[in-house]
C-alpha cells in the first residue's frame, strides 16, 4: 500500500513538472534542457560546417520576430527554399513582452529552419524578467563569432531599457573587439536599435560611431527595430548603416559578404503577398 | 482559436444543463466562513498561501493569496501577490457520501509581481514616452477553469466544515492576446495548470 502510494506520488510529480503547462509565472526563466543557451547550440552548429577565408559568406536578416508567429512560420518555409544559406540572423525583439513562453514560441517555429539561427538582444526582450530569460535561453547579450573571414560583433544597444546613463551598449568593449581582427578579414556589427534611433544612449552616439568608423574592415553595422528597410550613411564618416524588416512586413534580406568589403544585398519576399 | 471557443461554449452548456437539476441539498447560510488556501503554479509563484471568504451560498470564494517566485525558477526571488475570485455554479453530492463533485469551477485573477525588473505602468517606469509599452510587466489578469472535490464534515453550529482539493486551468491576459492574433498558436500552447487546496473548519 505504502509503495504503491508513494510510487504513485512520484509519478503525479513528475508528469507535473514534466508538463509544460505547470507554470509558476510566465515571468520565470526556466527553460528545458535543449533550450538553453541556443547562440552556443547554433555556433556548434554553424562551425561544424567551416568555410575558407576566401569563401563567400551568404545569411537571411531579419528582425523582430515579437508574437508574429503566424508570420515566422511563414518566414521559415521560404527561408528553407533558399539555397547556400549559410545561417539566420534576427536582429532582437524575439519576444513582445518578454515572457518565457514567447521566446519558446518562437524558437519552436525558428527551429525548423534547415541551417542555425542566430540572434541579438532587443528591447522588448529585456522587459521585465526578459534579460534573464534571454541569457538562459541564449546567452550572452554581447558576443562575437567568426565565419569565413567574417568576424560578427553583436552587441546590446537598447540603452533606453537601462534609462541610459551611458552604459549600454559597452563602448569599451566594442572597442577590443573591433580591434581584435586575429583570424578574420572584414567585420560586421549587429544590433537591435540603429545609433540613429531615439531608443539608443544620446549620451554614447558620438563614441560608438567613432569606435566604428575607426575601423577599416567594418562593412557595415545591422540593425532591426524600425521595422523597415533602411541604407544610408547617416554620420557622413563613410560607415554604411542597414535596417530591415520585421517580420509583419513579409520581407527579409539575403546578405552576401566576399572580397575585402564587398556585399550584396537581395531582398525575398514571402507569405501571401509573394 | 476555434478549439477554445468549442471547449468554452461546452462547459458552459453543460454547467448550465445541469444547474437545475443538482440544486444544492443543504440549505446553505449566505455568507461565510473564513477559509484557508495553499496554492501551486498556474502563474501565482511556485507556491502561494492565502485565504478567503465564502459569498454567495458557498458559491463564490474571493481570497487573497501571497506566492514564491524563488530564484531559481525566476532568477531573482519575487512575491506574487494575487486577488483572485472562484465561482462554483452546482457542486452537487456523490449520493449520501460526504463527497462533493463540482466539475467546473471557473474565476478569474489580477496578480502583482514584485521586484525592480517589473514595472506598473510604462510610464512610471520612468524611461519611455506615453504608451511606448501597452502593457504593465508586473501586473497579469486571467481567468481559469477546473473541477473540484470537496469533503464536507458534519455541520456544525455555525457552518459546515469543508476541504477542497481544485485544478484550474487558465490563462493570462498577454497569453490571450497573442493566441488571438495568431492562428498558428495553439490552445495547449496558452494554457496554464494550477491546483491547491483550500478549507474551512
Amino acid at each position: 500500500m505504502n509503495s504503491w502510494y508513494s510510487c504513485g506520488c512520484t509519478l503525479a510529480l513528475t508528469g507535473l513538472v514534466g508538463c509544460s503547462l505547470v507554470e509558476y509565472s510566465p515571468n520565470q526563466t526556466h527553460m528545458p534542457a535543449t533550450e538553453r543557451a541556443l547562440t552556443n547550440q547554433a555556433l556548434q552548429r554553424l562551425q561544424a560546417h567551416p568555410k575558407g577565408k576566401s569563401d563567400t559568406v551568404r545569411f537571411v536578416f531579419v528582425g523582430d520576430t515579437q508574437r508574429f508567429y503566424d508570420e515566422t512560420e511563414q518566414f521559415v518555409a521560404s527561408v528553407n527554399r533558399q539555397r547556400n544559406i549559410d545561417f539566420v540572423f534576427v536582429a532582437g525583439d524575439i519576444s513582445d513582452f518578454g515572457l518565457a513562453r514567447e521566446f519558446r514560441w518562437v524558437h519552436e517555429r525558428l527551429q525548423q529552419l534547415q541551417v542555425p539561427y542566430l540572434t541579438v538582444v532587443g528591447n522588448h526582450d529585456l522587459v521585465g524578467n526578459g534579460r534573464a530569460i534571454y541569457q538562459t535561453a541564449y546567452g550572452p547579450l554581447n558576443y562575437t563569432f567568426r565565419y569565413g573571414g567574417t568576424k560578427f560583433i553583436c552587441l546590446d544597444t537598447n540603452g533606453r531599457e537601462y534609462s541610459f546613463g551611458a552604459r549600454v551598449p559597452d563602448v569599451p568593449w566594442l572597442q577590443q573587439q573591433l580591434q581584435d581582427t586575429t583570424g578574420s578579414r572584414h567585420t560586421v556589427v549587429i544590433s537591435h536599435v540603429p545609433p540613429t534611433d531615439e531608443d539608443f544612449d544620446p549620451a554614447l552616439v558620438p563614441s560608438y560611431t567613432a569606435a566604428l568608423r575607426g575601423c577599416p574592415r567594418l562593412v557595415f553595422h545591422l540593425s532591426g527595430h524600425v521595422h523597415r528597410f533602411s541604407a544610408g550613411k547617416p554620420f557622413h564618416d563613410g560607415v554604411t548603416y542597414l535596417t530591415t524588416y520585421s517580420l509583419a512586413k513579409h520581407r527579409y534580406h539575403i546578405i552576401s559578404l566576399w572580397g575585402q568589403r564587398q556585399f550584396r544585398l537581395e531582398t525575398v519576399t514571402y507569405g501571401p503577398d509573394a | 482559436m476555434g478549439q477554445m471557443r468549442r471547449l468554452l461554449l461546452g462547459l458552459l452548456a453543460y454547467g448550465w444543463a445541469l444547474q437545475p437539476v443538482v440544486a444544492q441539498q443543504d440549505a446553505q447560510p449566505s455568507a461565510g466562513p473564513f477559509f484557508v488556501a495553499l496554492h501551486f503554479a498556474g502563474g501565482t509563484g511556485l507556491v502561494a498561501v492565502g485565504g478567503g471568504y465564502r459569498l454567495a451560498h458557498q458559491r463564490l470564494e474571493p481570497e487573497v493569496l501571497v506566492g514564491y517566485l524563488p530564484a531559481k525558477v525566476a532568477g531573482r526571488a519575487a512575491a506574487v501577490l494575487t486577488l483572485k475570485a472562484s465561482y462554483i455554479p452546482f457542486s452537487p453530492r456523490l449520493g449520501h457520501s460526504s463527497w462533493e463533485v463540482s466539475p467546473v469551477a471557473a474565476g478569474g485573477w489580477l496578480s502583482y509581481t514584485t521586484g525592480q525588473q517589473y514595472f506598473l505602468t510604462n510610464n512610471s517606469a520612468g524611461r519611455y514616452r506615453p504608451g511606448y509599452y501597452w502593457w504593465s510587466s508586473a501586473v497579469r489578469v486571467g481567468a481559469f477553469v477546473g473541477p473540484r472535490l470537496t469533503r464536507v464534515g458534519h455541520p456544525g453550529t455555525r457552518h459546515t466544515p469543508r476541504q477542497t482539493l481544485y485544478a484550474e486551468l487558465g490563462t493570462n491576459d498577454l497569453y490571450l492576446v497573442s493566441a488571438l492574433t495568431n492562428h498558428t498558436l495553439r490552445l495547449t500552447d496558452i494554457l496554464t495548470l494550477g491546483a491547491g487546496v483550500k478549507g474551512s473548519w
